[in-house]
């Protein structure tokens, strides 16, 4: 359960980059890839307990999920691995670099101003 | 209007400066940094004994020791000959570059020439802590069964040496080091896999010739996290 560190990181990243900012953060948005090592639900469920503790208790947390590919070192083939084998569907090699999957971001956040309210 | 902010930030950003911090503090040093990573009981504390028995008198070792609670296994190093720093995570599945750099304070980086760091028992959230380290070791054991490569494939691909250990009971364990290594194989086909038994010595000199090439590309300045 390393989410609820990263959870916890995630929370001081939103308050600095809020800091001298005018309004309230409505929403804020992770991208979770396949390879991150992070699980989406436990993610999301240690997001909603921290941020009871945050300045942003009613912020909506909206997590996209980024699946894994691969790129074949030997015949230049981009695919998404099954059962997370790198062996290359075109050419049998296992030698193959990560393009995508490995994300675990803090994309973006929606403020809204004093007063207004939430877009959702 | 609600406005977006784009901010594409690494949630492990925090950690990322502390371990680049770390880094440079290693590469400055020349001391030769492996992380090891198993599941619990795969034998890393006897690994460590084994090689301080191998090499406490040739190499300067020193090791920072992660769990959960007790100090049991830093115990088991110190009374093995190497100063040991224990780190309880209280209840943490992992250690974090911040707590590396609090515990690189009780050591002169100076005076030693390996310092190991050994991670929380546990095969999946360590994988994500960058320490700074030079190597990530990743050990595994054959009661533990052959298809954990497959099953933990985040820790295996990101792993720069793997140890099989306890080969001793392949068979009670009904173990396939062929199965094994192909499993290594389809995720990692370069990766050093080290197969030794640190009960009874074989295949020990593999790891120890392993460490000390690494140790002499560290000293040399050949082998730098920081380029």
């Amino acid at each position: 359960m390393h989410e609820v560190a990263l959870a916890e990181a995630v929370w001081r990243q939103v308050d600095a980059a809020m800091a001298g900012q005018k309004g309230r953060v409505s929403a804020i948005q992770i991208v979770v890839g396949a390879f991150s090592g992070a699980d989406p639900e436990s993610l999301e469920f240690a997001l909603r307990l921290a941020a009871e503790d945050s300045a942003w208790p009613k912020a909506d947390i909206r997590i996209r999920r980024e699946p894994l590919a691969v790129r074949c070192k030997a015949c230049g083939r981009e695919f998404e691995p099954e059962h997370l084998s790198f062996r290359c569907p075109a050419c049998g090699e296992t030698d193959a670099e990560i393009c995508r999957g490995k994300s675990l971001l803090l994309e973006s956040l929606e403020v809204t101003e004093d007063g207004e309210e939430d877009p959702a | 209007m609600a406005k977006k902010i784009r901010l594409s930030a690494r949630v492990l950003s925090e950690n990322d400066r502390a371990a680049a911090d770390l880094a440079r503090q290693f590469d400055k040093a020349r001391v030769f940094v492996p992380n090891l990573m198993s599941s619990p009981g795969a034998g890393k504390t006897t690994l460590l004994e084994e090689t301080a028995r191998r090499l406490g008198k040739e190499l300067r070792l020193a090791a920072i020791e992660g769990d959960l609670a007790t100090d049991r296994d830093a115990e088991r190093l110190r009374r093995a000959g190497i100063p040991t720093h224990q780190i309880n995570t209280g209840g943490g599945c992992h250690l974090s570059a911040v707590q590396v750099a609090e515990a690189l304070t009780r050591f002169n980086l100076e005076d030693l020439d390996i310092l190991f760091i050994e991670n929380v028992g546990n095969l999946v959230c360590p994988a994500e802590f960058d320490l700074g380290e030079h190597a990530r070791v990743v050990l595994a054991s054959t009661p533990e069964g052959d298809d954990k490569p497959i099953k933990y494939p985040i820790m295996f691909h990101a792993a720069d040496c793997v140890v099989l250990n306890k080969i001793d009971m392949e068979q009670a364990a009904g173990f396939s080091r062929e199965a094994f290594r192909g499993f290594v194989r389809e995720l990692k086909p370069d990766v050093p896999i080290l197969e030794l038994s640190c009960r009874t010595g074989d295949g020990m000199d593999r790891w120890i010739d392993w460490l000390r090439q690494r140790r002499e590309a560290v000293s040399r300045g050949e082998d730098r996290r920081c380029v």
